[in-house]
């Protein structure tokens, strides 16, 4: 498995506490092997096998998660 | 239908159509009681409305119980279900509306927070038009590859770092530099992502992409200090993981007390430790973005806490007070001056005058000054010591000749013949020694300037002195200002720790009004100064440039490096990185780290302030359900807006 390291952000994390939700989502997603959100920057960075997850699908699983993120270069 | 759900599928827009409807219903239902007196409808479009609201908090409550957490939102929906369930409708509607509201305002405005960031991000283009064997395809660019032709168009981004392979253009730079005039570039300069092409196409050579780039560092170094949890923010959260099990703890003990379900409920609503948990990384946040802004890198939460309280600053001279750079001061020359010696009789004597150039006052310099500056010029002109540069730089005409012949004797002075002209530059000594004859007067001019720090070197024609030049690494002119307005802030303390001579210190220690001077000592002599600062209960400061700085940067409780002229290893040590050569950027950079610190106190108080009130207004039962929320949502937006006054300070 050849993972790589995807940046999102999002917008709209308002409160430190609610990012673990979207913590557990993503590293309960097969596929992902390892996932941080960062509160204050709003950075969200996953370590993933493209080839399992891809990038909208980690889009799609914050979103289920209740937030609006996107792939960011960086 | 479909686009409907479209709608609701997207996280944003779900949450403001959800507010909107719960809110209508809830006015409904207010203005069908006021007219009608239904308590029937009132408390069905109740319902209706915390039901809406509710939708999305009890989604977020059931995902956390799946992942095995606890969150707020599940303690808001045991809150609001307990709430139906007792038949206080109207209350339970206001809890759902006002905490997703809350929500929905506290992320639209921490978002702003974060806008600094967000406008560093979105100086790198999203794509880059890659050239293969001549065909065009546009990609995005953090799939560039090292080695990938990149085409740059005039007036868009430079989308990778890497080398101009043709073209020719000029590069809005002030991105990653802070440089506001454009650089010039051809086949062979350095360009960097982000930095605007202003008016030619290139063809760029990539060598790095993405995440690696010069200007994602720089982003990451923000974020890195933005994320860096100051000590009261991790005290905080400590605090915070107790408070919310021990108020529901409370809330079960006062229910099996006093059997008081409503009550119980109410305590449940104010567990969240909302405006306490963001007190701290609200300001610190703002206040890193802020400074970042001006020019200032601030490390951390913990490095703005810390320059917050500086009770004392010590400083390096070279690069730091001074350019680093060094440049002519004075020049002594001669000039011809007749006297009165009896009737029709004039003698004639030569009068030795010293021209100050630190004032800037180029144009004033006699016609005697100009002549010695040239022949010292043209001297200079192939010499490589660090005093020639000093002087090719004040000689202003272009056309310096190169000599016929040069020879450099080390440590003494420079010999050069151009036509029939011999020169010599350097010392007293190395001129005597070529037979020069140092006339009185001189002398002592020039033990004046040496006594002042500066260099001196003397210039003679033909066997003849013309006179000297007084050479120093000039005072930075903001340099004064700075220290006062240290002294203004209440600095107790600001001493000058240099490497250098004292002669040479004292006199920019003077200029500069600094009163305490440790000169010619090493690297680990400043070290001790500092330490010695700190067991007498100082909070030091250190400034500086270079690698001999860097332990007494590391061992300071801050260490601010000078950007454009610092090392990067004083800029990696460093706690404050300026990015600019702007000294006033230092006590703009302590005003900011000491008002964020009080913002972080105020924003404590304001949270501490609420939940004692909120507790007592409990068990005195004057906060119910609804105005517990209100409060607790008041609360948090109250220590947001305050976080973000820091914008415009």
């Amino acid at each position: 498995m050849t993972t790589t390291k995807t940046i999102l952000r999002s917008d709209e994390l308002s409160c430190p506490t609610c990012v673990d939700n979207i913590e557990s989502n993503l590293n309960n997603t097969e596929g992902v092997s390892a996932a941080k959100v960062h509160f204050n920057t709003g950075r969200i960075e996953v370590e993933h096998d493209p080839e399992t997850v891809s990038d909208e699908n980690l889009v799609k699983i914050i979103a289920k998660s209740g937030y609006e993120a996107r792939v960011s270069q960086f | 239908m479909k686009s409907l759900q479209m709608l609701l599928r997207n996280a944003t827009t779900r949450k403001k159509a959800l507010l909107i409807v719960s809110g209508l219903l809830i006015t409904t239902g207010w203005v069908v009681n006021f007219f009608w007196i239904s308590a029937w409808s009132f408390n069905t479009l109740m319902l209706l409305a915390t039901l809406t609201a509710g939708f999305e908090i009890v989604r977020r409550a059931w995902q956390g119980l799946r992942n095995l957490h606890t969150n707020i939102e599940l303690l808001v929906t045991i809150a609001a279900t307990g709430g139906l369930a007792i038949g206080v409708y109207w209350e339970a509607s206001a809890v759902t509306f006002l905490f997703l509201l809350g929500g929905w305002l506290e992320a639209r405005t921490m978002s702003k927070t974060r806008d600094t960031l967000k406008e560093l991000i979105n100086m790198a283009p999203e794509t880059a038009i890659v050239v293969k064997d001549g065909e065009r395809r546009e990609i995005p660019a953090r799939q560039v590859k090292q080695g990938m032709q990149v085409l740059v168009k005039p007036g868009s981004k430079i989308p990778v770092d890497g080398i101009v392979e043709s073209g020719t253009t000029s590069i809005d730079e002030s991105a990653i530099t802070g440089e506001p005039i454009p650089a010039e570039k051809q086949s062979g300069s350095e360009v960097y992502t982000g930095t605007i092409n202003k008016n030619g196409r290139i063809y760029v050579r990539a060598s790095k992409s993405g995440a690696d780039t010069t200007l994602a560092k720089i982003i990451q170094r923000v974020e890195e200090a933005q994320e860096e949890k100051a000590p009261t923010q991790r005290f905080i959260e400590r605090f915070a993981s107790w408070y919310t099990p021990g108020i529901v703890g409370l809330s079960i003990a006062s229910y099996l007390f006093t059997w008081n379900l409503e009550m119980a409920l109410t305590l449940l609503v104010i567990g969240c430790p909302g405006a306490l948990v963001i007190s701290t990384p609200i300001s610190v946040i703002t206040g890193i973005g802020n400074a970042a802004k001006k020019g200032i890198l601030i490390k951390g939460g913990q490095y703005l806490e810390n320059a917050g309280k500086v009770t004392a600053i010590t400083l390096d001279k070279t690069g730091t007070l001074t350019a680093g750079k060094p440049s002519i001061t004075e020049i002594i020359h001669f000039s011809k001056a007749t006297t009165f010696a009896g009737v029709d009789q004039e003698e004639e004597f030569e009068e030795v005058h010293t021209v100050s150039l630190s004032d800037q006052n180029r144009e004033s310099l006699p016609s005697e000054g100009e002549k010695l500056l040239y022949w010292a010029s043209v001297a200079e002109s192939v010499s490589e010591h660090p005093l020639a540069e000093a002087i090719l730089a004040e000689e202003q005409s272009n056309r310096i000749p190169e000599p016929d012949q040069f020879e450099s004797h080390t440590g003494l002075g420079i010999e050069a013949i151009l036509g029939n002209n011999h020169i010599y530059v350097g010392k007293a000594e190395f001129l005597q020694q070529q037979g020069i004859s140092i006339r009185e007067g001189i002398n002592k001019k020039i033990q004046n300037l040496t006594n002042q720090g500066r260099s001196v070197v003397l210039v003679a024609r033909n066997n003849e002195l013309l006179g000297a030049i007084g050479i120093a690494d000039q005072m930075r002119p903001d340099a004064p200002k700075m220290i006062s307005k240290f002294r203004e802030n209440s600095i107790e303390r600001i001493a000058m720790l240099t490497g250098d001579a004292l002669a040479a210190a004292e006199a920019i220690a003077e200029a500069a009004g600094i009163t305490e001077v440790h000169a010619g000592i090493l690297p680990e002599d400043k070290n001790d100064i500092i330490l010695e600062m700190q067991e007498q209960g100082h909070q030091v400061a250190m400034i500086g440039d270079g690698i001999n700085d860097a332990p007494a940067l590391a061992s300071a409780d801050i260490g601010i490096a000078m950007g454009a002229a610092g090392t990067d290893v004083a800029i990696e040590t460093a706690d404050i990185a300026l990015m600019s050569d702007d000294l006033m950027n230092i006590p703009e950079a302590l005003r900011l780290s000491s008002k964020t610190l009080s913002n972080i106190r105020q924003n404590v108080v304001i949270a501490l302030v609420t939940v004692t009130a909120l507790l007592t207004g409990v068990f005195t039962d004057s906060v119910h359900m609804a105005s517990g929320m209100l409060v607790h949502e008041l609360s948090v937006m109250a220590v947001i807006l305050n976080g973000m006054r820091l914008r415009w300070i």
